[in-house]
Parts: structure tokens; C-alpha cells; sequence
């Protein structure tokens, strides 16, 4: 946890020229300032400093310029922690949430937007915020169809499908799995499917799906299975790779490193 | 005679002898008088799609590793034009599934965007006594006929144009979205190229690359049943005959859902979807096209059309129809 200090600089007219620039430039190129923001008003520049033992030694830097006309301490605040920020961004994809500018061009895409608890806008606009709740037990990440058109979209490149790939692993190990979408359910038993035969076996998915979830909601489908079964479109046995001793292999090392 | 091309086939899940296996079945046929030599990558396994990128990450870049590993140590050999056996590595592995393409490429840039996570990735593929270096260049199988085959080595093989049939391109969305694009990713336009190219008619069709639902057709077919309705919507209201994907999902849902797209909105879609595959094996492999009864599930077992849900005799007699009358004017 930080402490935050914030100066005010205002700076002086030397033969009628205005000094302005040149104390910007200066200040953008001290290491200690954070951020140097031109203001309109009775000052003209603001910087952020990040411990006070800092700003003793830029505000001494600062009235050794010629330039300076009055220097001022607005205000010193601790910075508010915000871990789940922090998680999210040390996540792959996840460090782009830090520049998004909350243009809403990823909610204008997005297919499913209209279902969705949060639009992807409000969605990072909430991590920013710090509500770990709100985000990881909302639905928008399941009903994403990683379709990637707000990422093809995005102006300031923000990766938003890889985000919401991150973000349902992270709800997932949080245990603040959404109760309505049944997506979660689907997943692992794809992920079954592939741990048990290195391959993906269509139909014991559906099964393994519908019976955890809802059976009934396998008469609805059974139109369509007939379909395919007619059409010589699904394999009645799974097919079982002959390096499944070394898929077995890899997954059990991957769980020892302790990846996710 | 134009030289083979070689490449390191993953057919991926779906395309084997899951719901996509007519789209197997028309790689296989086309591939040969197309000089395109798919050898499959020897016991392959699931590249893990969406669903284990989004619950596991670490074991998930392991699972597609392996394949990127096994890909990078396959050698062939084959017999060059005069007869001498030649070694052939490094070939670039080519996919017909765009879940797939993503997959695999999402774990190849992770891979170089996070070197510790590669360290970490080859130290479990050390306990299969595997080893990847990051030199596979995955590849849309698609992109690959439109690249290194071309439009006019197609163009020289065709034996019955398509003579104006209305085709709507869809494009699905990950193949043109996803890093490395080959396309415009807002308006791509080479499916629309290949069709024109094979003698059809590329209809206006803006929901050319708008989401099918993907996955989400089994957790949540209400939202994923919209979707392909606006699709069909989109393809038939701009008088397509039929759909061209590259896709085995997206063909999935618009054909195998087309009937509860049906019943669900009160429409009456009939609108075939066809591999672009099957749509080149249509026009370059000669065969003589008998007419079919439009919507009655009999058609020829060649290029896996039979496997096709909503019948794609229709399309077959347009090819029959219009070969006969241009006959007959000669």
C-alpha cells in the first residue's frame, strides 16, 4: 500500500515568455514524477508523487529551476488497495483492463450482449472498481460465445475474450460460479472427455451434460441427436488415443506446478 | 502437373468421426486433384478449444503443446520427381477447424508473449519425454487453398461450374478474427473470391461473420437458437440457395438446428450448408449428377454429402438443371 502526494506548480513568466512547456517537459523527464497533468486555473501543472519521502527530494528539484514561481502541497492520501484489480491484471490477457478507455465499442459488438448481467464495458469498468463479488458470480463471462469481435474491435487492443477466459477460471477457483448458466457444467465435461480419451467424444458430453444438469432438457435435443445419428454424424464409442498414459502424464506434472 | 504440397494434417475432433465427419470425408477427396498432401499428424489429441482454455490454464497450452510438439518432430519422407527419397520437417501444421486454428495459435502467442510460462509448458511435456521450441506456424486449411493453392490452379480444374449459384458466404468468426489475420477482419471477402471463382454468385450477406452460437448451443440453445435464426435470416432474405462454411461448428448449428430454428420461430428455412470443400469437390470432381427429390434425404455418398442434415438436392439439381439447358442450347 502506497501513500500518494500530489504538488501544485505554478510557474512564472520570464521576459514575457510563457514557461509553461518547458516546465512540463522538465517535469515529465524527473523519474520520481508519476504524472504531470496540465491544469488551467491558478496553477498550471499537477504531478503525482509516490511516497512523501519523494516529494521532499522533487520539491527540491523543482525550486532549483528557474522557472518556478509557486510551489504547493495539494494533498497527501493513501492509495486504496485493490487486490482483485491487481489479480486480474497479473493474469494472461488480464493486464490490458488497466488501459481500456470504457468506449463501450466491446458492448456494441458483443452478439449476446442483451442476455448478459453486465455488458463487457461495465464489466471492466467493475474490476477497475475493486468488486470482486459483482464480477466473478455475474454471467457475462459464461454467455461470452468467444466470438472475438470486440477484441477484433477493441481501439486500444484490449484482448476482452482472452479476459473473460481468465475471469471464469478465476470465478471458478473462487467458488462464485454463476447458479443459472449451465456453461460451467458443459466445461468440464469436455474436460472430462479429453482427460478420459485425449479426444473430444461428442455424445458422452452431451450425456454426461444433460445428466448432471437437466434431463428433461435432453428430450428437447432428442430431435436433433436423431438427426445426426440418422446422417452417420456421431461416433457411438469414443475413440482413445495411444498416448493417453502421456497426456496423463503431462496434466499430473501441470497440477504439481501448481498451474491452474 | 503441379507439385504436391506438403503439410502436417490435424484433423481435429469433429472432423474425424464426430458431427463434422462429411467435412473429413470431402478433405480427403478434394485434397489429391487440389496437389495438396495432408499427412496426419501421428496420434494427435484434442486441442482443447475454448471450453479447457477457460477452466485449466496451464494444463490447457500443455494439451495443444503437445500436439505443437509432435508436429514439430514429424518427418516424412517422400519420392521427388526423380524417385529419390527426400526428407521433409518443418512442414506447417494445417487445420480444417477454426476452433482449432484459434487454439493452437492462442498457445504458440502465449508461448512467445510469456517465455515463463513456456518453461513452465515444456516441463510438463518433459514428463511425456516431449519438447516444444515454438517453431510450428499453425494454419487455416482454408487460408491455405486460397494462398499456396490459388484461385486460378482452381479455376484450370473446374469440370462443372456452378453456373450461378447463389451461395452466402459465412465466414464464422474465429478464422478471421484471431491473430495471425489473413483476411480483413471486418469485411472479409475470400470466401466470397473462391465461390465467384468457382462459377457461383456470392450473395450480400452481412451477417457473413456474426457468431453462430458456437458452443453455447448446448448450455444455452435459447441464446444460441437467435443467433442461427439471424443468420438464416440474413442468408435467405438475400436469396441465397445455400451456405458455405469453413467450420465444422458453424456448420453444426446452422444445419443440425435448422429444423428447431424452424419450429422455435415459425420460419421455413431450407437452406443447405455445404463445406467449401464440398463446394469445390462439386465443381472439380466429374461425376455425372442424377436429380434428386428436393427435400428428400437421398443423396450420392461422395464428398460426405449425405451427411448433410438439410438435404443439398436442391443445389445438386440447380447444377444438373442448368448443365442440361446449356446442353441443349449447344
Amino acid at each position: 500500500m502506497g501513500i500518494k502526494a500530489y504538488l501544485m506548480v505554478k510557474t512564472k513568466k520570464t521576459d514575457g515568455e510563457d514557461n509553461r512547456a518547458i516546465a512540463l517537459k522538465d517535469l515529465e523527464t524527473m523519474p520520481e514524477v508519476e504524472a504531470a497533468v496540465p491544469v488551467l486555473g491558478e496553477y498550471d501543472v499537477i504531478i503525482t508523487v509516490d511516497t512523501p519521502a519523494k516529494a521532499g527530494l522533487i520539491a527540491e528539484k523543482i525550486e532549483s529551476k528557474g522557472w518556478l514561481k509557486n510551489l504547493r502541497v495539494l494533498k497527501v492520501e493513501p492509495v486504496q488497495p485493490n487486490p482483485f484489480l491487481d489479480e486480474v491484471c497479473s493474469l494472461p490477457g488480464g493486464e490490458c483492463v488497466r488501459w481500456c478507455m470504457q468506449c463501450g465499442m466491446c458492448s456494441a459488438s458483443c452478439p449476446n450482449v442483451n442476455q448478459m448481467d453486465y455488458s463487457p464495458r461495465k464489466l471492466i469498468a467493475r474490476i477497475r472498481a475493486g468488486r470482486r463479488y459483482d464480477v466473478l458470480s455475474s454471467n457475462t463471462m459464461w454467455i461470452c460465445a468467444s466470438c472475438y469481435l470486440c477484441t477484433a474491435r477493441c481501439p486500444k487492443d484490449v484482448k476482452i475474450t482472452e479476459l473473460m477466459h481468465s475471469l471464469e477460471r478465476l470465478s471458478a477457483q473462487h467458488g462464485l460460479l454463476n447458479k443459472v448458466v449451465s456453461t460451467p457444467a458443459m466445461y468440464k465435461a469436455f474436460v472430462d472427455s479429453i482427460k478420459k480419451n485425449g479426444r473430444v467424444h461428442e455424445i458422452g458430453i452431451m450425456m454426461q451434460f444433460y445428466l448432471k444438469t437437466n434431463p428433461f432438457a435432453a428430450l428437447q435435443m432428442l430431435p436433433v441427436a436423431m438427426q445426426l445419428m440418422i446422417h452417420r454424424r456421431v461416433g457411438i464409442k469414443p475413440t482413445k488415443i495411444k498416448g493417453l498414459k502421456q497426456i496423463k502424464a503431462i496434466l499430473e506434472r501441470a497440477q504439481a506446478l501448481g498451474g491452474t | 502437373m503441379k507439385q504436391f504440397s506438403y503439410y502436417t494434417y490435424f484433423p481435429g475432433c469433429s472432423s474425424t468421426e464426430g458431427t463434422a465427419a462429411g467435412y473429413g470425408q470431402s478433405i480427403k477427396e478434394v485434397g489429391s486433384p487440389l496437389g495438396l498432401a495432408l499427412i496426419e499428424l501421428e496420434d494427435w489429441n484434442c486441442c482443447g478449444s475454448t471450453p479447457y482454455g477457460s477452466t485449466h490454464e496451464l494444463e490447457s497450452l500443455c494439451i495443444a503443446a503437445r500436439n505443437l510438439a509432435l508436429a514439430e518432430k514429424a518427418k516424412i519422407t517422400v519420392l521427388d520427381e526423380k524417385d529419390t527419397p527426400v526428407e521433409k520437417a518443418d512442414l506447417d501444421l494445417v487445420t480444417p477447424c477454426s476452433c482449432c486454428y484459434t487454439t493452437l495459435n492462442r498457445a504458440n502467442s502465449i508461448m512467445r508473449q510469456y517465455p515463463d510460462l513456456k518453461d513452465k509448458v515444456n516441463e510438463c511435456l518433459d514428463a511425456a519425454g516431449l519438447n516444444y521450441k515454438g517453431r510450428v506456424k499453425v494454419r487455416h486449411l482454408f487460408e491455405v487453398v486460397y494462398t499456396d493453392i490459388g484461385l486460378d490452379f482452381i479455376k484450370s480444374k473446374i469440370v462443372n461450374p456452378l453456373n450461378g449459384l447463389k451461395v452466402a458466404a459465412y465466414y464464422g468468426c474465429q478464422l478471421t478474427r484471431t491473430e495471425p489475420a489473413f483476411d480483413n477482419p471486418r469485411n472479409p471477402q475470400t470466401l466470397d473470391q473462391l465461390i465467384t471463382s468457382l462459377g457461383g454468385e456470392p450473395v450480400p450477406f452481412p451477417l457473413k461473420d456474426r457468431c453462430c452460437g458456437s458452443s453455447l448451443i448446448i448450455p444455452e440453445p435459447d441464446i444460441a437458437l437467435g443467433l442461427v435464426q439471424n443468420i438464416l435470416e440474413s442468408a435467405a432474405s438475400n436469396g441465397a440457395q445455400c451456405i458455405v462454411t469453413l467450420c465444422p461448428l458453424c456448420q453444426t448449428n446452422l444445419d443440425a438446428y435448422q429444423a428447431m430454428v424452424n419450429r422455435k420461430f415459425k420460419t421455413d428455412y431450407h437452406l443447405p450448408v455445404l463445406f467449401f470443400t464440398q463446394l469445390i469437390g462439386l465443381a472439380i470432381i466429374p461425376k455425372s449428377l442424377p436429380v434428386y427429390i428436393p427435400k428428400y434425404p437421398l443423396v450420392p455418398e461422395y464428398l460426405g454429402l449425405h451427411t448433410n442434415i438439410v438435404s443439398p438436392n436442391p443445389v445438386l439439381n440447380h447444377l444438373f438443371m442448368t448443365r442440361f439447358y446449356a446442353a441443349q442450347r449447344s
